[in-house]
């Protein structure tokens, strides 16, 4: 026996108030878990953005469109290596078998800049020949059931009418953030239609992929330069900078869940210091008995502490099982099969896992403290007198 | 008077508890004398201050004034830290209500006391066998106590007073909480300690058979030895 056997003893002496509060941190470690994996994986995209790549826009925003030529001039600067261009195109499924997906209008270099979303070459060759034809990701043909050789009738937010389309291609993603959801048409079939009167000859954004010892910044600041004289101006940014610009919008409602994921920490912690406290109570007669045979009150502190720590550890690894089988191995799938716009990869990621862990490890050492210090300082007499 | 073998000497003691504002003096110049090896009992009515006396000699509590020696130390002076490593080296304590854990077995609670020393694991395990033979319990060594009877948890209680070895043993009301027959079983075993052992036993009870057994009685009232 040690010291330690009197406070792994202690863990199982009201057993259903111990698996209780147990399950109480596990599911807390559970739900901070979910709600840090929304604001991870949201920025994911972000974050796994390609270093070599860069986006340009209208200085003004994002919805005001940019002169056809620029995409040449962009390709005619040294250190460039390719460069794409393309128009929202606002696709909707009129059948609205999938609540929202993207849909652009690209020409035909998109898939060399973007080579993360590999199509078929001989689908390509097709795309490339073929006006009205599109590519599709492999989720988004599947939510369709479409093949290459369908027809595909797609309407849009922004250009009224049918659109009657080509299934040519299926595109597969390289990387775990590509959006596996998107549609591409032909930037010159959009451009021809008379639908599109408006918007034409222009482009919405240009993304240019830079050489290997081209510094984005410098590269940035060359292309804005350019156009900098000119009636539309330009912003050049990197393509990290540039998806973040569209989850900024989120970015209140994801701090806001940071907080509650906290506040359902904070909680767990005052339930184990509700359970721990009650457990002091009980055996505050023995506390005494210990102090009375020489323990010294660090010691008692000691088992306090230790219990309160072993409730959240297991109650901390009980809650990582659970993440894993419920959101790695069961929602997180379904939601990049169903929800692949938002979500490409929805998994809790160690970091996070460790991370709830650590901070019920912490709240449970912090839920320990006070009823350690209540008991170490009671009077050996008083204590020994107590009997409830 | 105190003598040379005194191992508890009490001069002019006082211990006066706080009710709000309200001070009650429970012991008033108290002097005592216990020499080592004896076996005392001290009875007395209900508030009459047994418990504090008992508290002061073990080294649970300070007196208000005057001074408390035991086995050579001055606890007047010493620190909580100091009186807690004082203790686990020299008092052997019976309750009487058995105060065992439990969560821990017969011998796991008879070696809680060692843990505070430097012993081994195998030196520990020798002593905890060693005090409940010398109980009588070396065949419940894996029991836990909701699996003894009252007076077997009473004795495993005494095993782990006695396996540190202490100079002095303090009981308090040791048979408040058993039938006679196991009363006068931990009794028998008391009384061997001191004759076989030469362990003292400082006694509190109001049990007059138990008063019986100790080779001293006394008597406190109203904070006074009579």
């Amino acid at each position: 026996m040690n010291l330690a056997t009197y406070a792994r003893r202690n863990l199982f002496r009201r057993r259903g108030r111990t698996i209780l509060t147990v399950l109480a941190v596990a599911v807390a470690v559970l739900i901070f878990s979910a709600i840090r994996t929304v604001g991870v994986t949201f920025n994911a995209a972000a974050d796994d953005a390609m270093s070599d790549r860069l986006a340009t826009r209208h200085k003004v925003s994002i919805t005001m469109q940019l002169p056809r030529r620029y995409i040449d001039e962009v390709r005619a600067i040294p250190g460039v290596t390719g460069a794409t261009a393309a128009n929202w195109f606002g696709a909707k499924d009129p059948k609205e078998r999938i609540p929202f997906f993207a849909g652009f209008a690209a020409d035909d270099k998109w898939f060399d800049v973007f080579d993360d979303m590999k199509v078929d070459p001989a689908q390509l060759a097709e795309w490339k020949t073929t006006p009205s034809g599109v590519i599709l990701g492999d989720i988004l043909a599947k939510t369709f059931g479409v093949k290459p050789g369908d027809r595909l009738t797609i309407t849009s937010d922004i250009y009224p009418g049918d659109w009657e389309f080509k299934v040519v291609g299926i595109y597969m993603p390289q990387r775990r953030t590509v959006d596996r959801n998107s549609l591409i048409l032909h930037w010159e079939y959009l451009n021809n239609d008379p639908r599109a009167e408006l918007t034409k000859d222009q482009i919405g954004w240009v993304m240019t992929r830079i050489g290997g010892g081209v510094k984005s910044a410098d590269m940035s600041r060359t292309i804005d330069k350019i156009f900098d004289e000119r009636d539309d101006q330009t912003v050049t940014m990197s393509e990290r900078a540039f998806n973040l610009s569209f989850i900024g919008a989120f970015a209140a409602v994801l701090t806001a869940f940071d907080l509650v994921s906290i506040v359902i920490l904070l909680i767990m912690m005052l339930i184990l210091a509700n359970t721990i406290a009650m457990s002091v109570r009980e055996r505050t007669n023995e506390y005494g008995v210990l102090r009375a045979i020489g323990f010294p009150p660090r010691h008692i502190v000691g088992f306090i502490l230790a219990e309160s720590l072993l409730v959240a550890f297991v109650g901390g690894l009980v809650g990582i099982g659970l993440v894993q089988v419920l959101i790695n191995m069961g929602i997180g799938p379904f939601i990049e099969a169903n929800m692949a716009s938002m979500f490409p990869y929805f998994r809790t990621p160690p970091s996070v896992m460790l991370t709830a862990l650590g901070l019920a490890l912490a709240l449970g050492l912090l839920a320990g403290v006070l009823p350690a210090r209540g008991a170490s300082r009671l009077r050996v007499t008083d204590a020994l007198r107590r009997t409830d | 008077m105190a003598t040379e073998d005194s191992i508890v000497t009490l001069k002019n003691v006082t211990k006066t508890f706080y009710r709000g504002k309200e001070p009650i003096k429970v012991l008033e110049g108290l002097d005592l004398d216990v020499p080592t090896g004896s076996f005392e009992a001290l009875m007395g009515p209900s508030g009459s201050g047994k418990s504090t006396l008992l508290n002061l000699i073990a080294g649970l509590d300070r007196p208000t004034s005057g001074d408390v020696m035991v086995a050579g130390a001055n606890l007047s002076r010493m620190s909580d830290g100091q009186l807690a490593k004082w203790r686990s080296q020299t008092i052997g304590f019976v309750f009487q209500s058995f105060n065992l854990i439990p969560v821990l077995t017969a011998a796991q609670n008879v070696e809680l006391p060692l843990l505070l020393t430097d012993l081994g694991s195998a030196d520990r395990k020798k002593r905890v066998a060693t005090a409940l033979r010398v109980v009588g319990l070396e065949d419940r060594m894996d029991h836990y106590p909701r699996q003894l009877s009252g007076g077997q948890e009473q004795r495993v209680a005494i095993a782990r007073a006695i396996v540190n070895d202490p100079k002095i043993i303090v009981a308090d009301e040791p048979t408040g909480d058993l039938d006679r027959k196991s009363a006068d079983d931990v009794l028998t075993l008391m009384d061997k300690l001191n004759k076989e052992l030469g362990k003292t036993i400082f006694m509190v009870t109001h049990d007059p058979a138990a008063a019986e057994k100790a080779s001293v009685q006394r008597k406190l009232d109203k904070g006074a030895l009579q």
